[in-house]
């Protein structure tokens, strides 16, 4: 199997950079068809689209991805639109974690950050993490 | 055309709305995968699936929270937003290839903002599956513009 990064492995605190991708007008029309959602205006990025990228760019780090086993809530903060052109990236880091019996929950603040550095889209997700599973069950 | 989105005024306290429903494929799931670059194996391994509670592959979160973004637009006329103030979510269950989802939707808060032109809307948004259970929940923040 592939290497995870289990609930126990998770460093609080330690803050992640993703690598950075430029949301083009074809990321819109993908978005667009898929969703069916029609942008108000030409040329700006519908917002849960960036969000969607920003999950994405968030496994593109060295570490082997965390073992999700359910995405359980998301608070999240649209602080202005980016538009096509644009190239964005994340920054994050876990701020806590509670363990539960197979798993725990993680909550991981993220921020989605443009090429000038500024804010874009900000808060925080829960995720359920699969605990390392024991030998003696194995 | 004549413009027909609903400003600010227009939208009152307690309407609500449903959407048509759609069926979640695995092309959609396919799609989203490169799409976001988001190919966890919860969305993109079949066999690893198997083993899992799911016991298949399991729509993204975030696809089904997008999908229902395009429904709104299916479900009542555009409002005149200018822009997303934030949401508040929960993922209660898993969407499998083939569910059908709908969107219910309600007005729950109306709010002046600081700019007068425009006022922030807070929907009550629920994700419904073809059994009628839950399977996403919570609150968007819409910002409209006043009447001109």
């Amino acid at each position: 199997m592939t290497s995870a990064t289990y609930f126990e492995d998770i460093v609080v605190d330690q803050p992640k950079t993703t690598p950075a991708i430029t949301v083009t007008a074809a990321h819109v029309e993908m978005y667009q068809g898929l969703t069916r959602e029609l942008s108000t205006e030409p040329g700006e990025i519908p917002d849960v689209l960036t969000l969607c990228m920003a999950i994405g760019l968030g496994w593109r780090v060295k570490d082997p991805p965390m073992a999700v086993q359910a995405f359980v809530a998301l608070d999240w903060k649209i602080v202005r639109e980016l538009r096509v052109g644009d190239t964005m990236h994340t920054s994050s880091r876990i701020v806590s974690k509670r363990p539960m019996r197979d798993a725990g929950l993680i909550v991981d603040e993220r921020t989605i950050l443009d090429q000038h550095g500024e804010v874009v889209q900000q808060g925080r997700f829960t995720f359920l993490v699969a605990k390392r599973r024991k030998e003696a069950s194995a | 055309m004549a413009d027909h989105r609903r400003y600010f005024e227009e939208i009152e306290l307690g309407e609500e709305y449903e959407s048509p429903g759609r069926t979640v494929t695995e092309a959609d799931i396919v799609m989203f995968a490169g799409l976001s670059g988001d190919y966890n194996v919860l969305h993109t391994d079949a066999e690893f699936m198997k083993r899992t509670v799911f016991g298949e592959r399991i729509a993204h979160g975030l696809l089904c929270l997008a999908i229902q973004s395009g429904l709104f637009t299916r479900a009542t006329a555009p409002y005149a937003t200018l822009g997303s103030g934030g949401l508040r979510w929960k993922f209660k269950a898993p969407v499998k290839i083939g569910d059908t989802i709908r969107l219910r939707a309600k007005v729950v808060d109306k709010r002046d903002l600081d700019k007068p032109d425009r006022g922030l809307i807070t929907l009550d948004r629920t994700i419904l599956n073809q059994r009628d259970e839950v399977v996403q929940q919570g609150q968007t923040d819409l910002v409209v513009q006043k009447r001109p």
